[in-house]
């Protein structure tokens, strides 16, 4: 089988691209999407490819163009959205809550809501407090939406081809800080189904769950327990909503300890939830209470050594995995 | 219009009501009477059935504003172009195709209701309207987005058209969607039913400047009428002359409709805000009664003949609650199913 090796930034144009051919229907706009190519040239060369018609740069109005790409999905365009970053989703939060999560419930099925919101989720470098939020667990909470963030090249490809295929408002969450992440993936085309998790490293002592970006520290933590003996299965959760209990559940049962580490705060986070999924489905499997490593609970700041020290990494998810180990580690 | 209407200067939309009559012919007009005492009825006895306790929630009717949406129906048909309004929507999904039955189960939670239940008063539809919205301005992008998907798929001879209320035009959202549409060039009729109310404050406590649709349509450079929005002739003509304008130039316009509501913002708004002595004012612009003496002056019907036509819609919405409360509600089963499209 053929491959090549490309980033992450690239396997996303080649989604956006393949479905654009495959579906004229399909259209982008956004902010700098079509002749800057994109603020973090995810897009490039697309509007060269489909013209002005279907590659569209929108006024800094995020409402207004959220709020008619909706529009134009309830008569069955497909659109993708791309928000610069998710930060200014907000700005939008009412037209993708209340028009396109609830659409096809609230008119009894009448309507369905084709739509892909994507761009970058969370810190990237010093941006600050504004700049840094982590949506998943803000939009995860309503009914009516698929959240999707994935971490390697191959699924930032295969999934958001398929957000794009789905009839449902999709959220893809991606992260700025690797989208020069390099992989190699087949030159042919594929698809990753959303809902499904996947098992990025095997172990039979700890589960280590996570998502987007944080799963390089938890594989770096990974390997340092290797060395002390301690199997660490690290799954990738790639969808959130669905949550795909399944793959967790079956390796909590396996392994009884568990750590779940996200980018986003701990109040009401994705890790909360999936604690008490664990709770309610693996109790009696459970043989160390469930730890979880998440942002701090302040907005974020600026200054670099603070920044380190509030978003997950090697050494808190280290010093996690260590308390969950207490009776394995000798 | 009352004395407050007067203190604005609206330049009215200009045309005469007989001769637009005769254009209509008779059989549109009466077809037009027919629609406007189908809403009538629809919502006494929506708000009588509330009263009863069958419905619940938010309900807020469109009386005294028939003419707007109707006159609309009537220049622009039924069957095509692409239609959004406000939570006050029982009129236009009534006008676009929705039954009297359909609509009144929807209200008292049915699952034979027009979303089955799971919309209630604010969320009615019909195949080319998308909502009943409850967020005030929410639905302008959505609009705006209605008349993009017309554009992109290269559809000359329709419209989209986007109701909001006077309270909405201060909403970030219509300003936005103004300045996409004009952009972008659009084909979409936005209606600012104008009703003198945000809720309980009056217009001129909320907004900076006037006419509204005037001096909002100036800054982003589109094309605007200001139109008497209790008389249907005026609305239909306003309608027509919009929908060949959007078509032909295939540009955004805006219609303010000025208009009254009979009755509070919703239901369980009391209207102290307005005196009994103004409201009587007020109801003597009824935009029924209006067409009715313009139509029995230019015999195309008697009073009797009105009575009769009243008395069909007043049976149909009095049999429509019997038919609602007699129909089952969702089965509590299904309550989960339908969040996600499959």
């Amino acid at each position: 089988m053929a491959e090549q090796e490309i980033d992450i930034r690239e396997a996303l144009k080649q989604a956006m691209d393949e479905e654009m051919e495959r579906d004229g229907d399909v259209f982008i706009l956004g902010e700098e999407v079509a002749e800057y190519h994109g603020a973090y040239k995810v897009t490039k060369d697309l509007w060269e490819k489909y013209g002005d018609k279907r590659v569209i740069d929108t006024p800094i109005s995020e409402c207004g163009f959220a709020g008619l790409a909706i529009g134009a999905a309830l008569t069955g365009l497909r659109p993708i959205v791309e928000f610069m970053s998710f930060n200014f989703s907000f700005v939008a939060f009412d037209q993708i809550v209340n028009n396109a999560f609830k659409m096809h419930y609230m008119s009894g099925g009448r309507f369905k809501v084709p739509i892909v919101f994507r761009g970058p989720n969370g810190a990237a470098a010093q941006v600050s407090c504004q700049h840094s939020h982590n949506v998943e667990s803000i939009y995860g909470h309503l009914p009516g939406c698929k959240i999707v963030s994935p971490s390697t090249v191959y699924d930032s490809k295969g999934l958001l081809k398929s957000a794009i295929r789905d009839d449902n408002p999709i959220l893809v969450l991606e992260n700025e800080m690797i989208y020069g992440k390099k992989e190699k993936i087949p030159v042919d085309e594929f698809l990753v189904p959303i809902g499904k998790a996947n098992i990025l490293v095997p172990g039979k002592d700890i589960t280590l769950i996570s998502h987007s970006r944080m799963l390089i520290h938890c594989l770096e933590a990974a390997e340092v327990m290797a060395k002390k003996g301690i199997r660490v299965e690290v799954i990738d959760l790639r969808t959130i909503k669905p949550l795909d209990i399944g793959t967790i559940a079956q390796s909590v049962k396996k392994t009884g300890r568990v750590v779940l580490v996200e980018e986003g705060h701990r109040f009401a986070g994705i890790c909360a939830e999936i604690a008490s999924e664990i709770m309610e489905h693996c109790f009696d499997y459970l043989d160390a209470p469930v730890e979880r490593v998440c942002q701090k609970e302040t907005p974020l700041p600026y200054s670099p050594p603070l920044e380190a020290e509030t978003i997950p990494n090697v050494r808190r998810i280290l010093s996690a995995l260590k308390k969950v180990a207490q009776g394995l580690l000798t | 219009m009352t004395e407050k209407t007067i203190s604005i200067p609206y330049n009215f939309h200009k045309a005469d009501a007989e001769s637009i009559l005769q254009e209509i012919g008779k059989e549109k007009a009466l077809l037009a009477l027919d629609e406007m005492l189908k809403i009538r009825n629809f919502e006494k006895r929506g708000e009588q059935s509330y009263q009863m306790g069958k419905v619940w929630g938010f309900y807020h009717a469109y009386t005294g504003q028939e003419a707007i949406q109707t006159g609309a129906v009537l220049a622009l048909g039924k069957e095509k172009n692409l239609w959004v309004t406000t939570y006050r929507c029982h009129a236009l999904a009534l006008l676009l195709g929705m039954t009297v039955e359909e609509g009144m189960c929807e209200l008292y939670g049915k699952v034979n209701g027009n979303a089955q239940g799971r919309g209630g008063s604010m969320h009615f539809y019909t195949d080319n309207l998308f909502g009943g919205n409850g967020i005030v301005g929410g639905q302008w992008p959505m609009g705006a987005g209605l008349a993009f998907s017309l554009k992109y798929r290269n559809i000359q001879n329709e419209v989209a058209v986007c109701f909001g209320g006077d309270g909405s035009v201060v909403q970030g959202a219509f300003h936005e969607s103004m300045n996409l549409a004009k952009l972008w060039k659009l084909p979409l009729i936005v209606v600012i039913e104008n009703n003198q109310l945000g809720m309980g404050t009056q217009i001129q406590r909320a907004i900076c400047n006037f006419p509204i649709g005037e001096n909002f349509a100036k800054s982003y450079a589109i094309k605007s009428y200001t139109v008497d929005g209790m008389s249907l002739p005026h609305c239909y003509s306003v309608f027509k002359e919009a929908y060949q304008y959007a078509t032909k130039e295939r540009e955004p316009v805006i219609i303010e409709a000025v208009t009254q509501r009979f009755r509070g913002h919703s239901i369980s708004d009391s209207a102290e805000y307005r005196s009994k002595e103004e409201l009587e004012r007020i109801k003597k612009d009824d935009p029924i009664d209006q067409f009715c003496e313009l139509l029995k002056s230019k015999h195309m019907i008697t009073t009797d003949e009105i009575e009769q036509r009243q008395k069909k819609w007043n049976d149909i919405a009095v049999a429509a609650m019997k038919f609602a409360e007699e129909s089952p509600f969702p089965n509590v089963l299904s309550l989960e199913e339908g969040v996600m499209a499959k």
